[in-house]
This record gives C-alpha cells, sequence and structure tokens, in this order.
C-alpha cells in the first residue's frame, strides 16, 4: 500500500530549454510505494520532469528533495532511482546477462551475487534461460523486460518509466501493464510512470498527474481524476467528453443550449460563465417527447461494446454512446441526470498537490 | 563534467592547423613581399597568360567531368542493375584504381601512351604510324579520365542502390515504360549522386598539377602548375598565396553552384 | 543470356580493359628483363631486386609507413575524442566546428599544402619530418571524425544516460558504452586515416621539404625523369598492398560506407 511518508518532493521547479518554457513551477511530492503517474500531450513537460527527478536534466530553479534532502544537484549516477528509457536504451554491444549485471558490477558486488541477483530478476520478467541472447535479437517485448530488469536489479527506491510499452502492441501493452503494476506491488517501491495514454495511467495508477504545457493541471486517483475533472483540458484528455460553454445563473442551476438544467456544483456565484462537461455515456437517449432536449441523429458508428451516436440538438453536436442503436436521422430526445453535468471554471489555473488527502 | 570537453584538444588543433594556415595565405595573398598591404598580387592575375591557364584548367576539367559522367553513369547503372547487383566482385574490381596511388596511375599511363609507349609499340607492329600523343592536352584529359572515372562511378552507384525498389514497380504500376521509369524516377533521383561525382571528378581536375607535369611533359600549364612554381620554383609566395585565394574561390563558388542543384545536401558531406 | 546482360557486360568489360590495361602492362614490364619496352628480355626479378637495393626508395617507404602510422594513431585519438564531444555540444557550435573541419576535406590538396607550408616557413619550423607528419594529422583527423559522428547519431540517445543511471560515472559511461558503440566507425575512421596517409602526394610535397621524401615524393620525380623499370616494380608491390588492404576494408563493410 502506498505510504503517507513523503519520498519526493519538487519544488518551484521550472525547466527552460534556451527559451522555451518546459515546466513552469511545478510543485509535486511523491510517496513511498506510490504508482504515480505523468500523464498529458506530447511536448507538455512530462519526460521533462522525470528527466529531473533522474538528473539527467537540472532545473532552471526550484528544489529536488529525496526524503527531505536537496537531490537537485546530485549526479544521475549517485541517485538510488532507476530509470527505464523509452526505447529501452539496452547496451548492443553487451548481452542479456551483462546488460542486467551492469549496475552490480559498477558497484564491484562479488560474481556469485551478481550471478544470483540476475538470475532472480530474469524470473521476476520471466525471462529465465536468455542470459546469453544478444539484446538486438530480442523482440520489443522481450527488450522491455530486460530493460526492467535491469533497473530493477539495483533495487532502487524509485523506477522511472518512460513510455515504457509505446512500442508494444496493443495486446501486449495490457499484458505488460498488468504484469508492471504487480511487479511494483510485490516490490513495493515507487514508480513513476510517463504516458500519454490515458487508458494505460487510468489502469495502473494509483495517482494521475495530469499536465499540459509544463503545468500541472490536476493530480489525484484515477477515479477523481474521471468523475472530477478540474478543468475541460482535463475532461477532454481524460476520457470523451462533451464540452459546452454555458452559463452558472445560480447554485445548482446551469444553463446551456439556450435551457436551464439543474445540477449538482454550487460556489460559481451568480450568471458567470462557465465550462460545462458531460461523458456521451451520461447521455441517455429518450423519447423525443420526454428529453431535455430534442434533435436529429446524424451519424452511427458501431464501436464494440457500444454506439457511438453523434446527435445535433439545442444548436450542438453531442457525442453520444449508448448500447441501443438508433438509425441516422431518426429524431431523438436526450436525458442528462443532474449528478452528471460537471462544472468548470473557464480559466486553467496551475494545479499544486495536497488537495485530496 | 560535460562530455563537451573531449572536443577541446581538437577544436585548438582545428584552429592551428587548418584555420591558421588559411589566415597566412591572405595574408601572404594580401602583402608586398615586404609585408606592406597591397592588391598587387591579385591585379597581377588578371593577365591574358595567367587568365589562359585558368580557362585551360577550367575546360579541362570541364571536359573530363562530362567524359567521366558519360563512361560512368551506364557503368554505374549497370553495376547496380539486377544483372550485375549481385557481382561483388566485379564492382570491388571497377572501384580498385580509386585506392591506387594516382602518381602510379599516371605513371602507368604514361607508359602506355609515351613515344615509345606500349601503343606505338602495337601500331608499329601492326605496321601503322605511330602517333604522337604525349605532352598534348588530350594526353592530359585522358589521364585525368583515367585517374577519375572510379569517382564518378562510386557515387552514381550508391545513390541507385539506395533506391527503394518500390518506388521503381510504383512507377511501372503507374504505367510507365521503362524509358519514362528511367527518365522521370531513376535520373531525379539519382541526381546526388550525380552532383556528389561531378564534385569529387571536378575539383581534383581542376587543381591538379602532377598530372599534367606528367602527361603534358611540361609544354603547357595548368592553373596548379603555376601555383606550385610559385612556391617551388619562382619562390614568389605572394602571388603563389593570391593564386591559391582564386582557386579556393573557384572551388567554393563551384561547391555552392552545385549545392543549389542538390539542395537535400544529400550528395555532399556537409555536416 | 540475354542480349541486355550481354550489351551490358560487354561495356563494362571494355572499362575494366580501359583502366586496367595499363596496370596490366606495367605489372607486366616489371618482370622483362630487358629495359625496353619494345622487347620482351625473358621473366626476371631483377627490377624487384634492384628496389630492395634502392636505399633512397627504402628510406621513402620507411618514412611513408611511420608518417601513415603515427598521424593515424593521433588523427584517431583526437578525432574520436572530438565526436563524442561535438556530439554533446548544442547544435549551432556543434555545426561550426563541423563545417571548420569540413573545409580541409573539401579544401583543394595543393592549397591545403601550400598554406602549411607558409605557415611552417612563418613559424620557422624547418620543413622536412615533423611538418610532414603534422600535415597529415592534420588532413586525417577530419576524416576520422566525420566517420564517427555517423554512429555516434545512429546511437540510441538514451544510452549514456542507462549507463550514469546504473551508476557510471561520466568517464566511464563513454569508456564502457560510447566508445564500444563507435567502434566501427572509428576502425573505418583509421583504416580511411592510414590510407590517405600512405597514399597521399600533394601536401606532403609541399610540406616535407626536399630532405625526407615519402614514396609518392620518389615516384613523382622519379616519374619527371623517364621511365624506370623499378618503378614498375615499386607500384606493382604497391598495388598488391593496396588490394590487401582493401580486401581487409571491405570485409569489415561494404565499400561504399568507406569511400
Amino acid at each position: 500500500m502506498v505510504e503517507n511518508t513523503r519520498l519526493i518532493e519538487l519544488i518551484g521547479v521550472s525547466k527552460d530549454f534556451d527559451g522555451t518554457q518546459a515546466l513552469t513551477d511545478i510543485n509535486l511530492y511523491i510517496r513511498k510505494r506510490e504508482f504515480i503517474t505523468l500523464l498529458g500531450p506530447s511536448g507538455c513537460g512530462k519526460t521533462t520532469m522525470l528527466r529531473i527527478i533522474g538528473g539527467f536534466e537540472y532545473p532552471t530553479q526550484g528544489q529536488v528533495l529525496f526524503e527531505g534532502k536537496d537531490l537537485t544537484a546530485v549526479p544521475p549516477y549517485k541517485r538510488r532511482i532507476n530509470t527505464v528509457f523509452q526505447k529501452y536504451a539496452l547496451f548492443p554491444h553487451l548481452n542479456v546477462y551483462d546488460n542486467i549485471a551492469f549496475g552490480l558490477k559498477l558497484k564491484k558486488m562479488p560474481r556469485d551475487q551478481i550471478e544470483a541477483r540476475v538470475k532472480r530478476m530474469l524470473k521476476l520478467v520471466k525471462m529465465t534461460g536468455y542470459e546469453k541472447r544478444g539484446v538486438e535479437q530480442l523482440s520489443g517485448g522481450q527488450q522491455q523486460r530486460i530493460a526492467i530488469a535491469r533497473a530493477l536489479v539495483n533495487e532502487p527506491e524509485v523506477l522511472l518509466l518512460d513510455e515504457p510499452l509505446g512500442a508494444l502492441d496493443l495486446k501486449l501493452r495490457k499484458a505488460m501493464q498488468l504484469e508492471l503494476k504487480a511487479m511494483q506491488q510485490q516490490l513495493g517501491i515507487t514508480f513513476i510512470y510517463v504516458t500519454h495514454d490515458q487508458e494505460e495511467a487510468l489502469t495502473m495508477s494509483d495517482t494521475i498527474v495530469v499536465m499540459k504545457d509544463g503545468r500541472i493541471q490536476q493530480v489525484g486517483d484515477s477515479k477523481r481524476i474521471y468523475d472530477e475533472p478540474k478543468n475541460a483540458f482535463v475532461a477532454d484528455f481524460i476520457g470523451e467528453s462533451n464540452i459546452l460553454q454555458g452559463t452558472m445563473i445560480q447554485d445548482e442551476l446551469v444553463s446551456f443550449c439556450g435551457q436551464k438544467f439543474p445540477c449538482v456544483d454550487s460556489g460559481f456565484g451568480e450568471d458567470q460563465p462557465v465550462d460545462v462537461v458531460v461523458r456521451p455515456e451520461d447521455i441517455m437517449i429518450v423519447g423525443e417527447d420526454v428529453g431535455m432536449l430534442t434533435g436529429r441523429v446524424i451519424s452511427t458508428l458501431f464501436k464494440g461494446v457500444h454506439y457511438e451516436m453523434m446527435v445535433e440538438a439545442g444548436g450542438f453536436r453531442w457525442k453520444v454512446h449508448s448500447t441501443t442503436m438508433q438509425p441516422e436521422g431518426s429524431q431523438v430526445g436526450l436525458s442528462i441526470v443532474p449528478f452528471n453535468i460537471h462544472i468548470m471554471h473557464r480559466s486553467t489555473e496551475p494545479e499544486t498537490r495536497g488537495d485530496e488527502d | 563534467m560535460k562530455r563537451s570537453v573531449f572536443a577541446g584538444p581538437y577544436v585548438v588543433w582545428m584552429v592551428l592547423s587548418t584555420i591558421a594556415p588559411l589566415l597566412f595565405v591572405v595574408y601572404f595573398a594580401l602583402t608586398s613581399a615586404s609585408g606592406a598591404f597591397t592588391l598587387n598580387n591579385l591585379v597581377k592575375f588578371v593577365d591574358p597568360i595567367y587568365l589562359g591557364v585558368l580557362w585551360r584548367s577550367l575546360y579541362l576539367a570541364f571536359y573530363c567531368t562530362v567524359i567521366c559522367l558519360v563512361i560512368g553513369y551506364p557503368a554505374a547503372y549497370f553495376l547496380a542493375s539486377k544483372d550485375f547487383s549481385k557481382n561483388q566482385a566485379l564492382f570491388v574490381l571497377i572501384l580498385l584504381p580509386m585506392w591506387m596511388n594516382f602518381l602510379l596511375r599516371t605513371y602507368a599511363m604514361m607508359s602506355m601512351i609515351e613515344d615509345t609507349g606500349m601503343i606505338n609499340n602495337l601500331l608499329k607492329w601492326m605496321g601503322l604510324e605511330p602517333l604522337e600523343m604525349i605532352g598534348t592536352e588530350g594526353a592530359v584529359l585522358m589521364g585525368m579520365v583515367y585517374n577519375f572515372v572510379p569517382f564518378m562511378i562510386l557515387p552514381i552507384h550508391t545513390s541507385l542502390k539506395k533506391m527503394d525498389n518500390r518506388i521503381i514497380e510504383a512507377a511501372e504500376d503507374l504505367g510507365a515504360p521503362p524509358a519514362q521509369v528511367f527518365y522521370r524516377v531513376v535520373m531525379p533521383l539519382s541526381l546526388p549522386g550525380v552532383i556528389s561525382g561531378i564534385t569529387m571528378v571536378f575539383m581534383p581536375a581542376v587543381t591538379t598539377f602532377a598530372i599534367s607535369r606528367l602527361l603534358g611533359s611540361g609544354n603547357f600549364f595548368l592553373f596548379g602548375d603555376i601555383i606550385e612554381r610559385q612556391f617551388l620554383e619562382a619562390n614568389d609566395w605572394n602571388f603563389g598565396s593570391a593564386l591559391s585565394l582564386v582557386m579556393m574561390a573557384l572551388i567554393l563558388i563551384s561547391m555552392s553552384l552545385l549545392n543549389k542543384a542538390d539542395p537535400k545536401q544529400e550528395g555532399s558531406g556537409a555536416y | 543470356m540475354s542480349p541486355r546482360k550481354f550489351f551490358r557486360g560487354t561495356y563494362l568489360g571494355l572499362l575494366l580493359a580501359f583502366l586496367y590495361s595499363p596496370i596490366v602492362v606495367m605489372i607486366a614490364l616489371s618482370f622483362n628483363g630487358s629495359r625496353s619496352r619494345a622487347k620482351w628480355g625473358g621473366f626476371s626479378f631483377k627490377w624487384y631486386a634492384e628496389l630492395v637495393g634502392d636505399r633512397q626508395i627504402l628510406s621513402a617507404l620507411q618514412l611513408t609507413l611511420i608518417i601513415a602510422v603515427v598521424a593515424t594513431v593521433v588523427a584517431t585519438v583526437l578525432g574520436t575524442l572530438a565526436a563524442i564531444g561535438i556530439h554533446a555540444m548544442k547544435k549551432r557550435p556543434a555545426a561550426l566546428i563541423m563545417n571548420i573541419s569540413y573545409l580541409p576535406m573539401t579544401t583543394p590538396d595543393i592549397v591545403t599544402g601550400v598554406s602549411l607550408m607558409l605557415m611552417f616557413v612563418f613559424i620557422k619550423l624547418p620543413l622536412g619530418f615533423w611538418t610532414m607528419l603534422i600535415a597529415h594529422i592534420a588532413f586525417d583527423t577530419p576524416y576520422v571524425l566525420y566517420s564517427v559522428m555517423p554512429k555516434l547519431k545512429q546511437m540510441n540517445v538514451n544510452l549514456y544516460e542507462a549507463a550514469l543511471d546504473l551508476g557510471c560515472t561520466p568517464l566511464k559511461a563513454v569508456w564502457k558504452v560510447i566508445v564500444p558503440q563507435i567502434m566501427p566507425g572509428v576502425v573505418t575512421g583509421a583504416l580511411l586515416s592510414f590510407t590517405m596517409s600512405l597514399d597521399d602526394f600533394v601536401i606532403s610535397y609541399f610540406t616535407g621539404g626536399s630532405t625526407d621524401k615519402n614514396l609518392s615524393m620518389v615516384i613523382y620525380s622519379a616519374a619527371r625523369r623517364g621511365i624506370e623499370p623499378s618503378i614498375y616494380a615499386l607500384s606493382t608491390i604497391m598495388f598488391l598492398v593496396v588490394l590487401a588492404l582493401l580486401i581487409v576494408i571491405n570485409k569489415r563493410s561494404s565499400l561504399e560506407n568507406v569511400a
């Protein structure tokens, strides 16, 4: 289980690459045994943040603490942190065994101990018997496992993973997600995981940090991020959403599409412009006469588990997910329960963590 | 420690061995024997004699390049074609002379075309009149072509080999007959190789002095010859430097013209 | 055989004849017992024997080899370190250094030769062995740099960081990870340097002065004097050495990557 002690803390961290601001005033702590995911589109600064924690980049401003001690200027080879790199970065001139033993040999560990630990690691990643193989003969998935073993064999306190599953096919990726999560729980160490795949983040993480343009947008567990996105960006990035501009008329009453809807949010003031977010699966298709909005189905797509329909209603194109199909061109009514209407401030303010525990 | 410090010794070395000597050329070109600033050395070059030499160097190098291209392109094309692409030995054999000292190649050519050389021996044996070859412009041109034709074949061959065969199949699929495939697809795609081949032939051809000295029997001079003479015989280093400067400018201008023809820079090694 | 292949084969055959007839004639003449090219004086090794007794040629050979070996070693170390350093630099300084390094490769040999000669004379360094060696290192190093650089660029960008991550100090990471990765480029660069040094005439001609002559310089002065059968013998030996070297290089990588 995640412990409540703060293992790593980033305080006011900014990073600037020749005038391009990659990170702006990041404040975040990472707890012991936590599986934390940095999630965001490419260029959002998530990899830069990981590289700062790994020691491959130094922040332009701010501090990184490790168990309360300043880690900012400590070079990577002196950190108790290991990394699984994006394209694995296995040493092509070494075989599987020597790749995994690399760190241990540098520590001048006795040979029999190295052997025992490499063996144990190979077993953990289910690659027993591959010691003598050249790493370039391995498949992507196998290279992935060796990269994980090479990092974990050093018994780091923290494992950094930079889009480690990005190069694998969908099925393998799903399997590895579960394995990684199981590994993390078995070893009881902290994983900091970088991905742009929201589904992956939701599946594995204890905590998700959503980032955009070098700023943290929201920090929270999967459920909270999904159900209570802080702003339209998070709502749009995590899962699919209908995002509309609306006006908060008063507490628990919002207007959009020229109509008033009851909702559960309050504290926005009166007659304030807001963003309204409704998940496609939260919209019910009902009879034309009983709907809160009425409209016409303009397209229907079969998506496997559900149908995705675009419904033009109230001057907006609604994306609706439903298990029952409505033919294109049919007139339907749409209904949304108050709980599923999420109201957000228009502006996106930088987020600091500390609100959920 | 930053990894970039590894480049430190080299950067110092580069300044001393590349930049400094060129600055010396500029310095000598713009001063008189007594060390005073002057443009006389450059003015001296604008003289029918020297301009004539420059002109001869240029047209000989131009002919040489054209002949090498005409001989070399088909050779590269055939070598890269399905008929011979598996024949590694043939390829090595054609490029092997490239690795042989050019003086030896020139020397070998000399023993063929001298007045008492192999060709004339052969003609005599057949009862024909001997030809006067050595000491003519034709002999120098022949020596240049002989020396430089592999340098034309290699880059063209490389660019043809690199070509994705599916592109050619795509052209055929779209209805291009063989001649059209060659003209519309193969040739444009091999252009970087052609450009780099032209560079690799024209540059040494326009600057050589040894080939003209040996095969031209000293009957006429090329640009390289007059530079060499200023330094090793006439001892006019200032004028020699000015001539070197002109040659550098000539090379840089032709390089940039060629680079313009190959904007992607695939052919040249520029960083 | 299709007519097309026949035509192409004939063309390449004629080209080979053009390229090799002078060489073959020269090799044949090196075994000619007679001094005259017009008649065959029987098979003989006498020009080779003369060659072995020729002190000028032997000392030129020695000089050529020493210069080639020393220049190759220095250029390889200097160029490889430089490539590693430049690779870690920011784009602009890296491009600047690479472009300046490209300069000696495009500068005509004769200009490189006279420019170095001018500098040596100006700083009162007597022309001879040392100046020739410096000149060779100068023109070899960029070739090493340009052979190693592509290997560095091909390398996974994270390899160096992975080594640091696993506990290497920067120096150790370079030695244990980067150097093994770029080794093929280093060896290619070294072979290229060695061949260039062995082969060089023009730059040595200007920077070697009149006392220290390498093989090319000896051949040039012999050729200016006229035909000398012992030079045929020398050419034959050198041709065979180049052939052997080339087979070694060709085994390492395809010829196109070397040239």
